[in-house]
């Protein structure tokens, strides 16, 4: 086989994703016995223009992270679907539009008011906001244009592949590489470098009955670092949340309950509406009033559950009339 | 508002509220066609995602019928859907959607005449609040 | 007025893009940086309970 051409790219993306590949540590070279790298702006001064100059289909691994936030990034992902032969959406925010995702939660016009105005370390000029086009005396200068909404990437393009997690693991990377490299492709769509199974069933802890009397912010009870979070009354998303991060799960093993970021198990559509279900159903009262103040214990249910996929999940984008 | 005519997507359990409903019928009491039923085997089994789905096509409010608690066919179905419609009305919130569009109702095979009311008064209410904008 | 431009930079984390003006004696006029990207962490991160900060702020840097 010869060179394998690939592209990495970020869209909102914060470059852990490109971290994460660098973390291969040449082992993902060493799998291609040397790759053409034709785009990676984190670490290669390649530009737009030499994306835009090549054939169709010319290159033969694109992986993208980061979520479409502005037009930019949904211009660079047709561009970049149409380049190439493999799109595969690396990490959450690509996944599921990940943590910038949580601004799906505020109006478009406030995000920009505060950002450029409102907030205290800011030094407002009266009235100027970024502008898609702005006349200076030598010409035309150009911005992307800002979204109503977050989104992810196979909302806006056709993705072969899905490597989750925030970030995702090094080895799981090279798996899928390896995967397209000796031609043992899964199935368009699949998740690769994970589990079919929810994390529970991969989780190392001491597991007993659930029923939960209180629910605990983390910092105000002192926990079991062997026992079931949930059993304990923290939040975790493991019953919702697709497993194979790492054995024991990463989270799990620092001693922190699970986020989510790896999305939900397969067949799940909205994950934080499986697990406010699976956490709703393992409240241990009878007494309505005693229901409502075990509820009123879950400070923040929205960035609780859809921490990480807000965009991909059945709520998306709150509207605002 | 003023040709707006909500959409309630009703789940209604297979057992009291079931008999409640067709009391209802029987009585004579009417209640307005804005109220489209689903019956489901226990108002427990009424799962959070299919409650937003409703909504995403175009329900303007959703009601869920279940028997009294204590009278569940199955036990403790109806405190299940007790506990997670309350965690999901407040996630629901949040995101902006008003809590009147979402209830909770424990019906019984007495009560036909309650549960004419309730859809009546559902109905107004949702004109008041208007048609659903939340979702895509 | 000739332009060079320099989209994306590279080798830094995060997106940007120069402009340079020349003028007819093919000397720089003027060279605009601007930054295209804009997530808004500062406003969703308003409001959330404090423990979720240190969960969710290391996300605006990943290297």
């Amino acid at each position: 086989m010869g060179k394998l051409k690939f592209a990495i790219y970020w869209g909102a993306a914060c470059g852990g994703c490109d971290v994460a590949v660098l973390d291969t540590h040449e082992k993902i070279l060493d799998i291609v016995a040397a790759a053409d790298i034709l785009f990676w702006p984190v670490a290669m001064d390649f530009k737009y223009r030499d994306v835009e100059e090549m054939a169709d289909k010319n290159i033969d691994v694109c992986l993208f992270s980061g979520a479409v936030r502005n037009s930019e990034n949904e211009h660079i992902a047709h561009l970049l679907r149409e380049k190439s032969k493999v799109l595969v959406a690396l990490g959450a925010c690509a996944q599921l539009g990940g943590i910038p995702g949580l601004a799906n939660e505020k109006k478009r016009q406030d995000i920009l008011d505060f950002v450029y105005h409102g907030s205290p370390s800011t030094v407002s000029q009266k009235g100027v906001y970024p502008q898609e086009k702005t006349r200076v005396p030598e010409g035309e200068l150009k911005l992307p244009k800002f979204y109503d909404a977050v989104m992810a990437l196979d909302q806006v393009a056709d993705v072969d592949y899905y490597v989750p997690g925030c970030p995702p693991e090094p080895a799981r990377i090279l798996e899928v590489v390896n995967a397209i490299v000796t031609g043992n492709l899964p199935p368009k769509g699949a998740v690769v470098g994970a589990l079919d199974k929810a994390l529970c069933d991969s989780c190392p802890r001491k597991r007993e009955e659930k029923k939960v009397k209180a629910f605990y912010r983390p910092q105000e009870i002192l926990f079991d670092p062997e026992r079931c979070f949930l059993e304990q009354g923290l939040i975790c998303l493991g019953p919702a949340t697709r497993g194979g991060c790492s054995d024991p799960p990463r989270c799990i093993r620092s001693n922190m309950p699970c986020e989510g970021c790896y999305g939900p198990p397969p067949d799940v559509t909205d994950q934080g509406a499986k697990m406010l279900s699976a956490v709703g159903s393992i409240i241990d009262s009878q007494d309505p009033e005693q229901i409502e103040k075990v509820i009123d214990g879950i400070v923040d249910p929205l960035g609780t559950f859809y921490r990480f996929g807000l965009p991909a999940s059945a709520l998306r984008k709150k509207r605002f009339l | 508002m003023d040709n707006f005519e909500p959409r309630i997507i009703g789940f209604y359990c297979n057992w009291s509220s079931q008999m409640g409903v067709d009391s209802a019928g029987v009585e004579g009491a009417s209640y307005p066609p804005n109220l489209r039923l689903i019956r489901v085997m226990c108002s427990g089994s009424v799962d959070p995602e299919v409650i937003i789905e409703a909504f995403k096509r175009g329900a303007d409010g959703v009601l869920i019928l279940g028997c009294h608690l204590g009278n569940c066919h199955y036990r403790n179905g109806n405190y299940n859907a007790l506990r997670r419609y309350r965690l999901l009305q407040k996630t629901l919130e949040q995101f902006g959607l008003e809590k009147e569009r979402l209830r909770l109702e424990w019906v019984s095979v007495a009560e036909g005449k309650r549960f004419a009311g309730l859809v009546g008064e559902m109905t107004e209410e949702l004109r008041r609040l208007g048609p659903l904008s939340q979702f895509s | 007025m000739k332009t060079i431009s320099i989209d994306p930079i590279t080798r830094l984390e995060g997106h940007g893009k120069i402009e340079i003006f020349l003028n007819d004696q093919g000397d720089v006029e003027n060279a605009y940086f601007q930054v295209p990207e804009l997530r808004g962490f500062e406003v969703f991160c308003l409001g959330r309970p404090v423990e979720i900060l240190p969960r969710i702020v290391p996300r605006i840097c990943g290297v």
